[in-house]
């Protein structure tokens, strides 16, 4: 099932709502690198609530997505994991190092603004 | 917290026990059971079914005879209940049958016994006295064939070494019963998790921290900060005394998890000991936000947060106590 990115403004929202295969994480790698550059986005929200598995794959492609995108010029929050799916992932040792989280989709919103807020403070 | 002594349904306190089907054939594989001994205790129904009461009798005579025992042999009521149970019990040793119902009233005698306070050396000497009794009607039976009556009271008595074994655990298990209660109260009054500003969770550790209350602290952390929409934790350690590099891992977990759901954690009340410790081992910290002590801690929180506490001009007066 692909996953379905929203636009608002400045913003992509991409909302996870089942678990998703491979490919369709690849997918919504490839797309939201596309989507990025295209509608000079600088902001994107990645939203786990759904999930209750973040498996090693989920991990490492929700990282890159984060690294492409920042080379791109958009900075990515992951919003939502859930606690029983921290602790396994912590047990598991994927620690999404350098991506930014944040509780839901409001506090990511907020975590953008703050960042872009500070980018442009001291730039 | 319960009455330590509250007897429990039998059925339940097996579940509790572990006592399953699997675990109750395994005992039966421990004490060697087999074909040949069930068709050897079986021939011995009629003998057990007259003799019963005398053996019930051996077994509650010696018990009357012992001062520790008092608790049970003074309450008439309580030793009819015994006795009657101790006598099925006889009944059903030569059945053959030893699967879950047989253990469920092993361990509704073992509760009773733990609720009377008979330690396992009263129940192990008086139930020797009830084997020996046995032993010699047997043994007369088989007068003119003396190994078959031996090898018939060996097959007996490892029917009675398995129930031993069931009983002794029964008692075991009761007596550490508080034990359990009062590791489980100390562990839910250890790991609270207090908000002190919006957004801002204060987590004390106390103790010693082991992999089962490690988890614990995390998981009531985690479900806290998503229920209290907290973006900072401060976590004070000043009361655990020692860290060790399995402890450090437990709280580096604690903070990465937390992070993960996008809470901030400052580490306070790291004392000079432990700092000295941690970084001897060689412990990688650099994930590890910390400051010195809790105020610090609370103050950077506020900081982080946008918070600015300014002292009044002067102290209100409800502080004049």
């Amino acid at each position: 099932m692909p996953v379905p990115i929203l636009k608002q403004g400045e913003v992509l929202i991409a909302s996870i709502q089942a678990a998703l295969s491979d490919r369709d994480l690849a997918a919504l790698r490839d797309e939201l690198a596309d989507r990025v550059g295209r509608f000079r986005i600088r902001g994107v929200v990645v939203d786990v609530t759904a999930l209750d598995v973040l498996d090693s794959f989920a991990s490492r492609t929700i990282r890159s997505i984060a690294y492409i995108t920042k080379l791109r010029g958009a900075d990515t929050v992951v919003v939502g994991i859930q606690p029983d799916v921290a602790f396994a992932m912590v047990q598991l040792g994927l620690t999404l190092d350098g991506v930014v989280t944040a509780l839901d989709l409001e506090e990511g919103l907020e975590a953008l603004r703050l960042i872009r807020r500070d980018a442009l403070g001291t730039g | 917290m319960g009455d330590g002594t509250q007897m429990t349904a039998p059925r339940s306190l097996m579940n509790d026990m572990g006592l399953s089907n699997q675990n109750i054939e395994r005992r039966q594989k421990i004490v060697g059971l087999d074909a040949a001994d069930l068709a050897r205790i079986k021939a011995m129904q009629d003998l057990v079914a007259r003799d019963a009461d005398d053996f019930v009798k051996v077994f509650f005579n010696y018990l009357a005879g012992l001062d520790e025992a008092r608790p049970l042999t003074s309450n008439r009521a309580l030793t009819d209940q015994v006795q009657r149970l101790k006598r099925e019990h006889l009944i059903a040793m030569v059945k053959g049958e030893y699967g879950p119902t047989y253990v469920e009233q092993r361990v509704a005698l073992g509760a009773v016994y733990s609720k009377v306070g008979i330690e396992p050396r009263i129940f192990l000497a008086a139930f020797h006295q009830l084997l020996r009794a046995m032993g010699t009607a047997i043994m007369k039976q088989f007068e003119r064939a003396p190994m078959d009556g031996f090898e018939t009271f060996m097959s007996i008595k490892k029917v009675a070494f398995m129930d031993i074994g069931i009983i002794v655990d029964v008692l075991i298990y009761e007596r550490e019963r508080v034990i359990r209660q009062q590791q489980e109260a100390i562990r839910e009054l250890s790991t609270p998790v207090l908000q002190i500003r919006d957004r801002l969770l204060l987590l004390p550790i106390i103790g010693v921290i082991d992999t089962h209350r490690a988890r614990l602290i995390t998981d009531n952390l985690l479900r806290a900060i998503r229920a209290n929409r907290a973006k900072v934790v401060v976590m004070d350690v000043t009361g655990v005394s020692t860290i060790d590099s399995k402890v450090a891992n437990h709280l580096l977990q604690t903070v990465t998890a937390a992070r993960l759901m996008g809470a901030l954690v400052i580490v306070t009340g790291l004392s000079s000991d432990v700092a000295q410790s941690l970084v001897a081992l060689g412990i990688e910290l650099t994930k590890l936000n910390t400051v010195g002590d809790l105020q610090g801690g609370v103050e950077e929180a506020e900081r982080i947060l946008g918070y600015r506490v300014k002292q009044l001009v002067e102290p209100a007066a409800s502080s004049l106590a």
